[in-house]
């Protein structure tokens, strides 16, 4: 009796997950993170492949996309929490107009290092179609999980990939 | 917004399901309406198991192989003199364990410096291929002292062509100033002569912005060209210095 009902449960608790999991992930994930190079918004060079070990979470984001100005405090929040436990946010402009993303990056106050990317390398590397987007890189380098856009909840999709990667 | 209707719609029909299985549970309380319902369960229960529990056994399961196999190994020199001596039935179960994971572990590492080894000798085919020694030629950067300037990006022209930016990090950096020498560029050129133009940027003295160039002009002849890029510091200038040195 009890087996049943612990199944039935499960069974009720999955089908959700399932229905969400039934979109087709990124073709990214799953593939090694290309490395890049950017400069910071505090004058410094960051590299990739220099945080290997570590779970990395890389937010693509611009000015003009709506949702960026909702996900940068949720991702502040998640940067103070899981800083101290190996996670390393980065936030990387893909604006042409540096000054403005700037100005932008200065208003949302984040608490993680902000790059810029002029360039349409990184976009054609990360295979960016549209902004925000999020992806998680493993300890080893690996994509793990992308995201694209971001909605009110989708900050406690990334905590449990967070946690599950951490706990890797 | 739309993955809502999706959570809510599954949701109902879980528990549509829950109500179904309850009921048949109720009708039918033999073993058989058990294991009729229970198929159904299984296949959605381990698909939404198996993501979350492959990436998290791997690692779990690892950690417990290497404690066997160090357990294993570690009784071995003591337990392997007394086994003979007992003469039990029990005690050679655990020495061909470990003498499994002996060889198993031998035959990994000998698999992987097999992948090394590969990797080096395909290392070097694809660089005699790409770059052959009569176009090639190779550009290194070097750094000593540094006391005034910081590097951040070095930019690469050969012939008034951009063959090359990058960006150094704090690490490569300090890497530099510590002995190291980057290979920042590999290519190839035809015979002739060539000029080659470096652009250095950073801090200089004073926290200051800093940039500078450095030209040289060179013969590309039938074998590979070395230059390199030297960064040093001029102390009674009290300025950095960028020259390119040419290694015949």
């Amino acid at each position: 009796m009890h087996r049943l009902l612990l199944a039935a449960g499960l069974l009720a608790c999955a089908l959700p997950v399932a229905g969400v999991r039934a979109a087709s992930p990124p073709p990214i994930v799953g593939k090694d993170a290309p490395d890049f190079v950017l400069k910071a918004i505090d004058g410094t060079n960051l590299r990739l492949s220099e945080f290997r070990g570590q779970v990395v979470l890389v937010n693509f984001w611009a000015r003009w996309a709506s949702d960026s100005r909702q996900e940068m405090p949720a991702l502040n929040r998640i940067n103070r929490t899981y800083e101290r436990a190996g996670l390393v946010v980065l936030g990387i402009s893909v604006d042409e107009d540096l000054r403005r993303a700037r100005e932008f990056a200065d208003a949302m106050k984040p608490t993680y290092p902000v790059m810029f990317d002029t360039g349409s390398q990184l976009g054609h590397d990360y295979q960016l179609e549209k902004m925000p987007m999020t992806i998680l890189v493993d300890r080893s380098g690996v994509i793990r999980y992308a995201h694209v856009g971001f909605k009110r909840g989708d900050d406690r999709i990334f905590l449990d990939h967070i946690r599950q990667l951490l706990r890797e | 917004m739309v993955s809502r209707p999706l959570h809510v719609r599954s949701a109902a029909l879980g528990a549509v399901l829950l109500l179904a299985a309850i009921a048949a549970l109720a009708a039918e309380p033999s073993p058989a309406g058990a294991s009729a319902a229970a198929p159904p369960a299984a296949p959605a229960a381990a698909q939404a198991a198996t993501p979350a529990a492959t990436p998290g056994a791997t690692p779990g399961a690892t950690p417990a192989a290497d404690s066997a196999a160090v357990a294993g190994k570690a009784p071995t020199p003591a337990g392997a003199p007394s086994a003979p001596a007992a003469g039990g039935d029990a005690t050679p179960a655990p020495e061909s364990g470990s003498g499994e994971f002996k060889t198993l572990d031998q035959e990994v590492q000998g698999l992987k410096k097999d992948v090394i080894d590969l990797n080096k000798d395909l290392f070097v085919l694809e660089e005699e291929l790409l770059f052959p020694a009569n176009t090639q030629v190779a550009v290194y950067v070097s750094m000593d002292v540094g006391t005034f300037f910081a590097l951040d990006s070095v930019t690469v022209k050969i012939d008034n062509k951009e063959v090359k930016n990058y960006l150094y990090t704090a690490r490569e950096a300090d890497a530099l100033l510590k002995g190291g020498v980057q290979q920042i560029y590999l290519g190839n050129l035809k015979v002739g002569k060539h000029e080659l133009v470096a652009f250095f940027t950073g801090k200089g003295p004073v926290e200051r912005n800093y940039r500078r160039g450095a030209t040289i002009n060179f013969e590309k002849g039938v074998g590979a060209k070395y230059l390199e890029l030297k960064i040093t510091d001029k102390v009674p200038k009290h300025q950095p210095e960028f020259t390119i040195k040419d290694w015949e």
